[in-house]
């Protein structure tokens, strides 16, 4: 049973079970794996290939740097902090008196093209010091709920913002509560309207299926305590795109999100007039607002970082192939001498 | 505590003991799941693990789904618990097999059978030859008329030779008829664990009554599992049944061996713990905080004003169970998957098959590989471990010429076989002494060839030679032997046996020659017990010559002699002799006494040298192990010199100059103490010289120096690499095993007798030699081998993998837990400390079930340098024994690179994918993608050789990741719905990706670089050595490594000849049996001197062998 296997070059044992082994059954089965014999490729760390490793990387990498920031540069960023110029001079003491306040919070910004923009511009709001990575905040939704008519009742984790006088929200939790509500409209060169698109804004795949068309708000910020922006109830959950942009949390305390995207090039030095309705808190946390337009390249929005750290790399594994290459050729060491062997030297270790 | 045994009464004690049941099971049915669980639970991981996912349960702090918790905790306790079930389904089953055996036991005055699970104290058993009892009996009557019965006791103590055992005097002489009446109580104390002691009375009833107590001793009983032996029935009465038998009492499960690297690891999970408990302390205090100072003035997370009591400990356990996946859940599964594996590549391996019998090497014992590669001390037996236990008649002398002392081999020596040919009578009687004075069995098959059944190997070597010299047993029957001498037939009638004891040391028969009916007494025995009562005037200076010529050789020694007795004298002994047999006090004593009388003025024949041959290869073994700085330590039952001998023949010591053999001895506790102090003084001053010391030491001066010398012998243990313990008894051997243990050494102890199970069980690692004492040794050792040689490739190479691999394979599961887990850690920070986790719950359970632990599972095999490699440098072993690759500095290395790689993948991902596109889901699927790239290239880095296997797994697992995760990313309903496909176009996800590669790799390479080159350790230049090609030899000869405390290598000067008392008292004190049954050999006397003029002799002989 076992023999067939057995290649004849397989060593001293072998030899032997021609005459007494056979009886026994028990006698293991012989396999490249059974003796940990599987034909290996074992490298070691050569200096030339080493070096050239290092070399290669950073042949690799400072042209990917290079190119990355291009992409970045090329992208034009208009960003305009608006949250402490839209609040009128005299309510400047107490910003949240003011912001809490109704009225009319409207205000208007201008902004100035520096350089032509590309269709299509993203238009973002930008919000500093925002967790919407905190915990209580990120789970206060429920999934279900947005994508099913008949799962109005899962509310589980929306609490506090499940119910309202014994019904329930939709959409409830925090996350949807707490909806961005500025609003912005755009002029250019303080005659022509610049349409601002809110369709398709926010992901395909959430507007099919995690939004549900048959959907609606109901009870939405009709409580005492209101967050953020209100729904229009009777648009389905699908079609309101600020909230299914809004619903994607970000991970991070400092995020953009798209407002809308303007369908039309922007020449240098064109102006920019932004009416906007200056509604949403940020000044109990000190939070910022920023009001941004970017163009985009093949790597996204303006985000030097990637350049820079690929250059870096690039850099160093550049330096380190230069110094390794010195301390070889100043200090060559022949590799695998045995006489290096410690107790080939000296008898002790070192 | 007594209790009171009705004999055959069949009705009174059935309910008062528990019946013959033997039950080794753990579990039942019923109690399986809550005993299983009780015991899993008893574990300090599992605890933790089980206290993780039942805070999981509390969704308030839960950051994850629970199934990520539970899932893996379940699956690793179902298949502890399957494979726990599994192994008390094959005890059931062999306690069925024994409760169901049927036997005769007498009810209501009949002999019935039945099965051996329904015998109640008091029943009557009977038992027929080669019976195993069932249960611990008294014994009332055998088929010997003087109430004599011989069982082996094997199973019970590991020894292997009979023991007789005699009915109480109370019941001598009883008709077996008569048997199935008795009646009568026997007292006897509550069951205990004792195997030596039986201190019980028996009184008899009526119509038996004999007024007197009959005191009762452990030689009238047989206790359960002997055998019965040579006797036709016996039958006894139960005492002790099922589960309260000697054997069962003392039964109970070996303690489960923890291997060094178990214990290693242990402690650092204990490390990870607290540092785990400290970052929740300080994370759960700084979410506190922030959670009072800014989060109150976040309006859109809406804390309540008031809270809970509990709200204060809210955040910590959040933490806690964030910070769970510190310690690895998987790390048991992978290690236990392992560990089986490394058993598995050791019962497969083909270059550990004994080639004679075809046995391969098999570990019983799954869970210790790593040890074997941490070995520090070898305890080894001698005879059947380091030789043969083949003993082969080489030599003899006879009346005062020596033959076979050029040819090697007796049986060729012209000059005897002329003096067979011209029927010398000296050779003849010298002949007939070989051939007859034993007890060998012989058989005859049908085809008329002779087989001899002996239980000494020495009586069958000498009968076997006997018969090739002409002179062949033929027959044993009842009284008469036949022997059959060039054609002839001569018969002789045996008189008396007197039989082998370890007092006497020597064995006699009483033969009338048939023909002429002439009186002689035949004997054997070792040197001092037959020279020096040799008769008066013959010269017996060239017997001592010879015995001491061969034991330098390593031979083993029996001098032959004999005597006519006249008729009167024989008569009148043998009456004494009979009185002696029967009597009730004392009575083996007596029996020696008498034995005396008749055994003197013996006419010395000759001496026999018999060799039992070192197995192929045992010095190269010793050489390469002790290379790798193991240290050996021989234990034996032989004789001193045979030791030593047999010492220098397998490198064991080194020979003069450079060696130096110190003795320990003296039979006073003075003695012993000033005797181990001049050693330990000697030892202390040559241990800065490169100079090989050993120490000799017997029995006797063992058992006073462990008993009032502890520390001073502890010491010596210390500083000595090689020792020589001669004529110590296997609870010994446990002892010394037991002391160096104490020292905080890895001992291994090897042996391939009943009398090694005791320090193969006690030692950290037993080997087992399935030889030819049977398969006791191998049944109770982890690892049971063919051949001593194997050891080598068992510790070399099997050992040393197995630690590497394992040393690997555990830091690698912390590295890659601690990696996600910092990853959690500093995401907490830009999360408003509250503990959200990046990551989802199928990403955590996967990560750690699927993507990281496939990669790594394969670095079992993983070979740092070839086997060749590391057989011709065994130091390289000094990299396993001081745990070189896993301990606190190499596991800091880890951590170190766990934190580094966690800042860069973190760092990376949040940057590059920062404003717009910082959306919660996409980052962590960058980050954890960043995760499972590093790792994979860690492996890969770690890896020293590479096969098929190992790609596939590495790169493999790196597809299989993106497949995973495409396929979730496919499910609508699921959190990370197009997540994947999203990333996957995105030029900027690969860019990150890569950059994380560069960054992350990119200074572990060159670190690792830079040690390699310029720090490399000893494995790095085997390494480099192996793979620059060609053959690496070793320069020059190679100083083996020592330990500091150790002192190097090098032969045998003698310190002290002393005069030692030419009679040789019997050693050790409880069983006269114990020591294995060999026939003594080489002198007692002084064998220091001449020592060195023989060396050069028995160092080439032995190099011939190899």
């Amino acid at each position: 049973m076992s023999s067939p296997t057995l290649p004849s070059s397989s060593g001293a044992p072998g030899s032997a079970d021609s005459s007494a082994v056979r009886r026994n059954s028990k006698r293991p089965k012989y396999s490249k794996f059974t003796q940990q014999e599987l034909p290996a490729c074992k490298p070691i760390l050569t200096p030339r290939w080493v070096i050239s490793a290092f070399m290669l990387v950073s042949i690799v990498f400072i042209p990917i740097g290079v190119a990355s920031l291009f992409a970045s540069r090329d992208v034009v960023e208009i960003i305009d902090r608006y949250d402490i110029d839209c609040i009128p001079a005299s309510n400047r003491t107490d910003k949240v008196q003011y912001i809490q306040s109704p009225g009319d919070k409207t205000c208007i910004r201008t902004l100035k093209v520096p350089k032509h923009m590309k269709h299509p511009i993203y238009v973002y709001y930008q919000l500093d010091n925002f967790y919407q990575n905190h915990r209580r905040y990120v789970k206060s939704r429920s999934d279900q709920q947005l994508r099913d008519n008949s799962s109005a009742s899962d509310v589980g984790d929306c609490k506090p913002e499940d119910m309202i006088n014994g019904s329930y929200i939709v959409p409830c939790g925090l996350i949807a509560w707490s909806l961005f509500n500025d609003t912005y409209s755009f002029s250019i060169n303080s005659s022509q309207n610049l349409t601002v698109n809110k369709k398709g804004i926010s992901w395909k795949s959430d507007r099919e299926h995690k939004f549900g068309k048959d959907v609606y708000p109901k009870n939405f910020q009709s409580g005492g305590l209101i967050g953020g922006a209100t729904l229009d109830p009777s648009i389905p959950l699908s079609e309101q795109e600020a909230l299914i942009v809004w619903m994607r949390t970000a991970a991070l305390p400092t995020f953009r999100k798209l407002y809308g995207k303007i369908e039309q090039d922007l020449e240098e030095n064109d102006t920019i007039r932004v009416t906007l309705g200056n509604y949403y808190n940020t000044y109990s946390f000190n939070g910022k607002k920023k009001l941004v337009l970017s163009t985009t390249s093949w790597l996204g929005g303006k985000n030097d970082f990637l350049g820079i750290a690929y250059l870096t790399v690039g850099g160093l594994c550049f330096f380190l192939a230069m110094a390794f290459t010195i301390v070889y050729l100043v200090k060559p060491r022949q590799l695998g001498d045995p006489s290096y062997l410690s107790w080939n030297r000296n008898p002790g270790w070192h | 505590m007594k209790r009171y045994v009705d004999i055959n009464d069949d009705e009174s004690s059935y309910d008062v003991y528990c019946d013959n049941r033997i039950s080794n099971r753990k579990y039942t049915i019923l109690n399986f799941l809550p005993k299983n669980l009780w015991e899993q639970f008893s574990r300090f991981m599992n605890q933790y693990f089980l206290l993780i996912a039942c805070l999981q349960l509390w969704s308030l702090i839960t950051p994850v789904n629970p199934a990520s918790t539970w899932g893996p905790l379940i699956f690793i306790f179902a298949v502890s618990a399957t494979k726990e079930a599994w192994d008390d389904y094959n005890r059931y089953l062999s306690d069925k097999k024994a409760n169901e055996r049927e036997v005769w036991i007498v009810r209501h005055g009949v002999k019935k059978l039945i099965q051996a699970q329904d015998i109640r104290v008091g029943n009557i058993v009977w038992l027929r030859e080669n019976d195993e009892a069932p249960c611990d009996l008294v014994l009332l009557g055998t088929s010997d008329p003087q109430g004599l019965c011989y069982i082996e006791t094997a199973a019970l103590d590991g020894e292997t030779d009979l023991k007789t055992r005699v009915v109480p005097s109370a019941c001598m002489g009883i008709d077996p008829e008569l048997l199935h009446k008795i009646k009568g109580v026997i007292e006897c104390p509550s069951p205990d664990r004792d195997i030596r002691r039986f201190d019980a009375n028996l009184r008899l009833l009526p119509p038996f009554l004999d007024n007197d107590v009959c005191p009762l001793t452990i030689k009238n009983t047989i206790l359960q599992t002997c055998y019965l032996r040579n006797t036709e029935w016996a039958c006894g009465v139960a005492v002790y049944t099922g589960n309260e038998t000697k054997m069962g009492m003392s039964r109970g499960a070996p303690e489960p061996k923890l291997t060094a690297v178990d214990a290693m690891i242990d402690k650092l999970t204990g490390a990870i713990f607290i540092f785990q408990i400290v970052v929740v302390m300080v994370l759960g205090i700084a979410g506190n905080v922030w959670k009072d100072t800014e989060a109150r003035k976040q309006w859109y997370v809406l804390y309540p004003h008031e809270g809970p009591w509990y709200e204060l400990l809210v955040i910590p356990l959040r933490f806690e169970l964030l910070c769970s996946i510190m310690i690895p859940i998987s790390i048991k599964v992978s290690l236990d998957l392992v560990k089986s594996l490394y058993a598995k590549f050791i019962d497969w391996d083909q270059k550990m098959i004994d080639g004679e019998t075809g046995t391969p090497a098999h570990a019983t014992n799954t869970a210790i590989s790593e040890d074997l590669g941490q070995v520090e001390y070898i305890l080894t037996d001698k005879t059947g471990t380091l030789t043969e236990n083949k003993m082969i008649f080489r030599r003899c002398c006879i009346s005062g010429k020596f033959h076979g002392n050029e040819s090697g081999d007796a049986l060729k020596d012209v000059e005897l076989l002329n003096a067979i040919e011209s029927g010398s009578p000296d050779v003849i009687r010298f002949l007939t002494v070989m051939a007859i004075c034993n007890t060998v069995i012989p058989v005859q098959s049908k085809t008329g060839a002779i087989s001899y059944k002996a239980q000494s190997q020495d009586e069958d070597a000498l009968v076997h030679a006997a018969a090739k010299l002409h002179m062949v047993l033929v027959n044993r029957n009842a009284n008469i032997l036949e022997i059959k001498f060039d054609g002839t037939v001569i018969h002789y009638e045996v008189l008396e046996t007197l039989e082998f004891t370890s007092d006497r040391k020597r064995m006699s028969l009483v033969v009338k020659d048939c023909e002429n009916g002439k009186i002689f007494l035949l004997t054997k025995g070792a040197d001092e017990a037959i020279i020096p009562y040799a008769i008066p005037g013959q010269q017996t200076r060239t017997f001592v010559e010879a015995v001491e010529q061969y034991s330098q050789l390593g031979l083993r020694t029996l001098c032959l002699a004999w005597r006519e007795l006249m008729a009167d004298e024989y008569y009148e002994w043998s009456l004494a002799f009979k009185e002696a047999s029967s009597s009730l006090v004392d009575r083996e004593w007596r029996i020696a006494e008498v034995c005396q009388r008749i055994e003197h003025d013996f006419q010395v024949l000759g001496v026999t040298a018999i060799e039992d041959r070192l197995q192929d290869g045992v010095p190269e073994t010793i050489e390469t192990l002790r290379r790798a700085g193991i240290n050996f330590w021989m234990l034996t039952g032989d004789k001193q010199n045979t030791a030593i001998q047999i010492a220098l023949s397998c490198n064991f010591i080194s020979p003069e100059p450079k060696g130096q053999l110190l003795l320990i001895d003296g039979k006073t506790k003075d003695e012993v103490c000033r005797s181990l102090e001049r050693v330990l003084l000697t030892m202390r001053i040559t241990s800065s010289e490169p100079k090989d010391v050993a120490f000799v030491v017997d029995g006797w001066a063992l058992e006073i120096a462990l008993t009032y010398h502890r520390k001073a012998f502890t010491d010596l243990a210390i500083l000595s690499r090689t020792a020589i313990c001669c004529r110590v008894t296997p609870s010994q051997k446990a002892q010394l095993v037991q002391l160096l243990k104490s020292c905080d050494y890895r001992t291994l102890a090897i042996g391939d007798g009943g009398n090694d199970v005791k320090m193969i069980q006690q030692a950290d690692i037993g080997v087992g030699i399935s030889g030819r004492e049977g398969l006791q040794a191998a049944r109770a050792a982890d690892y049971s081998i063919g051949k001593f040689r194997f050891l080598k490739r068992l510790i070399l190479v099997h050992g040393r993998y197995s630690y590497n691999r394992t040393a690997f394979l555990s830091q690698y599961s912390f590295y890659k837990s601690l990696l996600i887990c910092f990853i959690q850690i500093f995401f907490s920070f830009i999360s408003g400390i509250s503990g959200t986790s990046l990551f989802n719950s199928v990403s955590l359970m996967a990560y750690n079930v699927f993507y990281t632990s496939i990669p790594v599972l394969v670095s079992v095999l993983d070979k740092d340098v070839g086997e060749e490699t590391v057989m011709q440098h065994p130091q390289i072993l000094f990299y396993c024994q001081a745990g070189r690759l896993l301990n606190p500095s190499t596991f800091a290395g880890w951590f170190g690179r766990s934190l580094f790689h966690a800042v860069v993948v973190f760092a990376i991902s949040i940057h590059a994918y920062a404003f717009e596109k910082s959306e919660m889901e996409e980052v962590s699927m960058v980050a954890l993608s960043g995760c499972i790239w590093l790792q994979a290239f860690v492996v890969a880095l770690e890896t020293n050789s590479f096969t098929i296997l190992q790609h596939l797994a590495i790169w493999g697992n790196l597809l299989a990741f993106y497949i995973i995760n495409l396929m979730l990313s496919a499910i609508p309903s699921s959190g990370m719905y197009t997540i994947m496909f999203r990333l996957c176009r995105q030029p900027s996800y690969w860019l990150t990706m890569l950059i994380i590669f560069g960054a992350g790799m990119g200074p572990i390479l060159a670190l690792k670089y830079f040690r390699y080159t310029y720090r490399p350790s000893q494995i790095n230049k085997l390494q480099q050595a192996e793979r620059m090609g060609g053959p690496i030899l070793s320069l020059g000869n190679i100083e083996p490594q020592a330990r500091s405390t150790e002192i190097a290598v090098s032969p045998l000067s003698i310190t002290q000849p002393k005069n030692r008392n030419p009679v040789y008292e019997p050693l050790l004190s409880d069983s006269p049996n114990s020591t294995r049954k060999s026939l003594g050999t080489g002198t007692p006397f002084d064998f220091f001197q001449s020592q060195t003029t023989r060396l050069s002799s028995s160092y080439s002989r032995n190099c011939k062998d190899n």
